[in-house]
């Protein structure tokens, strides 16, 4: 009867295209960053971590980084404890993928303050969230469930200041902080779609 | 060297820019030169991609940003609605969107005030959007034209190219019926929708493999990309999405654009797809059809539901639930008759008590469940296996004190001579006779109980609570009116040794729940309840040693006792904690197809709403039997009225469709259909008749065979 069981719940995992659902376990993976050290989610158990699905071509993710917004937001929840974890599954032939060479010169241009950039080319952390845009958040709280999935902020704009939007990662992060429940759990993302590998 | 460096930089910066930007080279376009007021002509913004390029629809889908157009009119002229033609729907599918490659010119109309003057005027409009290859580049540009407004209206060299992309913006159609409907309850964020129709025309050309269902673009929800074809006989088209919920409730309506696909005969002054905005149903047309014509039973007054919930109540006691613990109140009532008369009538009052405040506590959990906004079910608390082994061990417990295992202050010392009966003991064993009785009582549903019970869950909760308490004094009406007249209890026999050969004897029909309620359990724990039964005879040993060396015994009465814990606390920590894992059933996986109970058993169907509608447009009779392993009356019903040889031979020469609904987890779907008929728990039997047109016959909670073999009969005609 228990093998039954497992059978079935393996076939249905494997049968729903996105295991992420809020309020449940974010799934756990396994990633290089551009440095080639292995990062895993559970490495930050016990910290609020944020998930960025990250291309700069894309103008919409260039205009968090290029008005210097969304390093702002990186350095300010990094002051608080947060971990902001860059995904990046652009895949090998696309116009837009770094080799991890091009990625460091790219974060030392940038001045990105996240914790770290996890080269995501085969797509695996992409998929398994389901990340169909880039910029694509997610929030997950120190218990490790996930509190929050979608945009960044309310103002799908490729120009303009994003400081003057309503940042639901900001906002989901707060609450945790505070010890409320989060308000805005879910919303659709924005931004150009990830480039996965066909 | 540095400034040469730096201004072929700047070159190829600039460059890069103008070539980036010009993917899309847009123009605003008119469909006259010359308007008078009081016109309405229409604008075209035309868009022309580069090849490989694409800009969005209405609704980008997963990825992108729609085209936006911001109009600066002069006044006296307005804007009306962007008409979107038709996009194409593109890849990949993980992220699937909705746009436009080569070429689009969106529509807009514009209004001429009538007072206003005439000669030109400059028509400016802002358009933005995103354009997109391999990678996305935003594009917004301000393209403007002029009108002129004069005594007549002279089309202009562009208003046949405005009207052939007009004719390729989906507009709503009368010659389309579509339905949408919930597949299923939510499964976390995301629940299937079903979308059916028919085309009123000629369907020749209509490709039915390839219809499709573009949303409009909504803050709360998204319909996601995927589509997929289900099959149906009776519709045209008929597909599954996906919606996924950001926010707030489910939606009532979606709307969009119906697209269809069409072969190479289909005359094409239209596009393949219709706008449509229509409510999302919670039910399947072939249930509404069904369901229209019996949930709309007259609404029944009170008053009514009220006797029946009496009545049901009074003939609980007969069920064979309910039957050993009235024995066990009889034994009672007989002691105290003879012993102390004057407290008969006080302890029947006690023991009405029980069983109101059971019936109270049951009231109160109902309320609870639906105010959790759950569904609520007569025989619900069964679903829980924590319930289940806590009920069984009970009556196990209850079984051996009546063979004399051992004694309890509750209702077992029957021999006690008059006097030494202490009014505290025989109170306790009162009231806990009344709860007993209605725990028991649960899963049996008693005629006219169904319909009130039925009557009462549907209700707000002060009525809830009334009809409970009615069919507990119904429940305890017997005893009321016995104990309240103590000269009727000569009636009964005299108190002698009779007494104690009776009580060992109705722990046999104990015994005999203790095996059913095991067996409802073993859906539960499947195999490994083998665990549970070994629980339950080391709480037996547990019983004996407690009995024969504590309570009768004289010596070493407290290695007894620690004996005694020792034995339930080990049988607990090892057989139900560990092995058996209790607390957390397994669900009942049974196989698919079908669920014969024997060779030569009836060859019954899962029930789905699908497979009756199925039988039915084949023009079959379906006999529908809803039931759960812990319902007896559903088991008695069974092996009295359904699985008999009249009744199988009847149902093979109509060639009737047989559908078992299995309730004993509570699946939601089959409490909609329960609630349909008014009824709040199993059993529910229905006939389909044959013509698919007929209601179909709802049977009475306790059947005969001939009830069925006349209902069959009925579905005949």
């Amino acid at each position: 009867m228990k093998k039954i069981i497992a059978l079935f719940a393996t076939l249905a995992l494997a049968g729903s295209a996105f295991a992420v659902e809020i309020g449940k376990p974010a799934p756990d993976f396994t990633g290089t960053d551009i440095n080639g050290k292995t990062v895993k989610l559970s490495d930050y158990k016990g910290k609020i971590v944020v998930i960025e699905s990250y291309n700069s071509d894309c103008p919409f993710c260039h205009n968090h980084y290029a008005t210097g917004a969304m390093q702002e937001l990186q350095r300010g929840l990094a002051a608080k404890g947060v971990v902001w974890l860059l995904v990046d599954s652009v895949n090998t032939n696309n116009f837009s993928y770094r080799t991890p060479e091009q990625a460091r010169k790219e974060w030392t241009d940038l001045k990105i303050a996240a914790t770290a950039w996890l080269d995501d080319h085969s797509g695996d952390i992409g998929h398994l969230y389901g990340m169909k845009t880039t910029p694509h958040c997610f929030v997950v709280a120190a218990d490790g469930t996930l509190v929050y999935a979608g945009a960044i902020d309310d103002r799908p704009s490729p120009s303009g200041d994003p400081r003057t939007a309503k940042n639901y990662v900001r906002a989901a992060v707060d609450e945790l902080l505070a010890g409320k429940p989060v308000t805005v759990v879910q919303t659709k993302p924005y931004g150009c779609g990830v480039h996965y590998a066909n | 060297m540095r400034r040469i460096v730096v201004l072929i930089s700047i070159c190829l910066g600039l460059a890069a820019l103008t070539t980036r930007a010009a993917h899309t080279h847009v123009q605003l376009l008119l469909s006259a030169d010359t308007a008078k007021p009081g016109d309405t002509i229409w604008a075209g913004v035309d868009m022309k991609m580069d090849a490989g390029w694409h800009t969005y629809w209405k609704n980008p889908g997963d990825s992108g940003i729609a085209t936006t157009i911001k109009w600066d009119l002069p006044p006296g002229v307005t804007a009306g609605e962007i008409q979107w033609p038709l996009p194409e729907k593109l890849p990949p599918a993980e992220v699937t969107t909705y746009g436009y490659e080569n070429e689009v010119m969106l529509l807009v109309p514009l209004t001429l005030a009538t007072n206003l003057p005439p000669g030109p005027l400059v028509l400016k409009v802002d358009v933005a959007w995103l354009e997109c290859q391999e990678q996305c580049v935003p594009g917004k540009t301000n393209v403007e034209a002029t009108l002129i407004v004069g005594g007549e209206t002279k089309t202009s060299a562009d208003a046949a190219a405005i009207e052939s992309w007009k004719n390729k913006a989906p507009q709503s159609s009368q010659d389309w019926s579509v339905q949408a409907w919930w597949e299923k309850l939510a499964n976390g964020d995301t629940r299937p929708l079903i979308i059916e129709g028919n085309f009123d025309g000629d369907i020749a050309g209509l490709l039915p493999d390839k219809f499709d269902f573009y949303p409009d673009a909504r803050d709360s929800f998204e319909i996601q990309a995927a589509t997929e074809k289900v099959a149906n006989t009776s519709a045209l088209f008929c597909f599954r999405k996906t919606a996924k919920k950001f926010s707030g409730d489910w939606p009532k309506e979606i709307s969009g654009v119906l697209v269809f696909g069409t072969s190479q005969a289909w005359t094409k002054t239209s596009p393949n797809g219709i706008e449509i905005k229509l409510p999302i149903k919670d039910q399947s047309p072939a249930e509404e059809t069904t369901s229209a014509t019996v949930s709309t039973l007259p609404a029944q007054p009170l008053w009514q539901m009220l006797f029946y919930a009496f009545i049901g109540g009074l003939i609980l006691n007969l069920m064979p639930c309910v039957l050993p613990v009235i024995a066990l109140k009889i034994l009672s009532f007989v002691s105290e008759a003879n012993s102390e008369p004057h407290r008969v009538r006080k302890l029947g009052v006690i023991y009405t008590l029980g069983v109101l405040l059971s019936f109270l506590a049951l009231a109160a959990l109902v309320i609870g469940v639906k105010t959790a906004g759950h569904h609520a079910g007569w025989g619900m608390q069964f679903g829980s296996p924590v319930f289940i082994v806590c009920l069984t061990t009970l009556v196990t417990l209850v079984a051996l004190n009546l063979f004399g295992v051992f004694e309890v202050t509750l209702g077992g010392r029957v021999l006690d001579t008059a006097g030494e009966l202490a009014s505290k003991h025989g109170a306790a064993g009162a009231f806990f006779n009344g709860v007993l009785a209605t725990i028991l009582a649960t899963p049996c549903t008693a005629p006219f109980l169904g319909a009130a019970l039925g009557f009462a869950f549907a209700q707000k909760s002060s009525i809830i609570v009334l009809i409970f308490l009615t069919v507990g004094l119904g429940l305890a009406s017997p005893y009321v009116v016995l104990s309240w007249n103590p000269a009727w209890l000569k009636f009964l026999p005299k108190p002698g040794a009779w007494m104690e050969k009776f009580k060992i004897a109705m722990g046999f029909p104990m015994l005999a729940t203790v095996v059913w309620l095991f067996n409802i359990a073993g859906s539960s724990y499947g195999k490994n309840v083998l665990w549970l039964g070994i629980f339950l005879v080391v709480v037996a040993l547990a019983a004996w040693i407690y009995g024969e060396f504590f309570q009768r015994g004289r010596k070493r009465k407290t290695v007894a006792a620690i004996v005694t814990l020792i034995l339930l606390a080990g049988g607990y920590a090892f057989a139900l904690e560990k092995e058996l894992n209790w607390r957390t059933a397994m669900p009942d996986i049974s196989a698919t197809g079908s669920l014969k109970e024997s060779a030569d058993g009836i060859d019954w169907q899962r029930w789905t709403p699908e497979a009756v509608a199925a039988a039915r447009a084949a023009g079959k009779p379906v006999l529908v039997d809803f039931t759960a392993d812990w319902c007896l009356t559903c088991q008695v019903n069974k092996k009295t009225s359904i699985e008999t040889s009249s009744v199988r031979e009847k149902l093979k020469s109509m060639n009737a469709v047989t559908l078992l609904g299995d309730y004993t987890h509570f699946p939601d779907a089959i409490t909609t259909e329960l609630n349909r008929y008014n009824r709040a728990g199993v059993p529910l039997v229905l006939v389909y008749p044959k013509n698919a047109a007929a209601q179909p016959i709802v049977l009475p909670e306790v059947l005969t065979p001939g009830i069925v073999l006349a209902a069959l009969g009925r579905a005949l005609e």
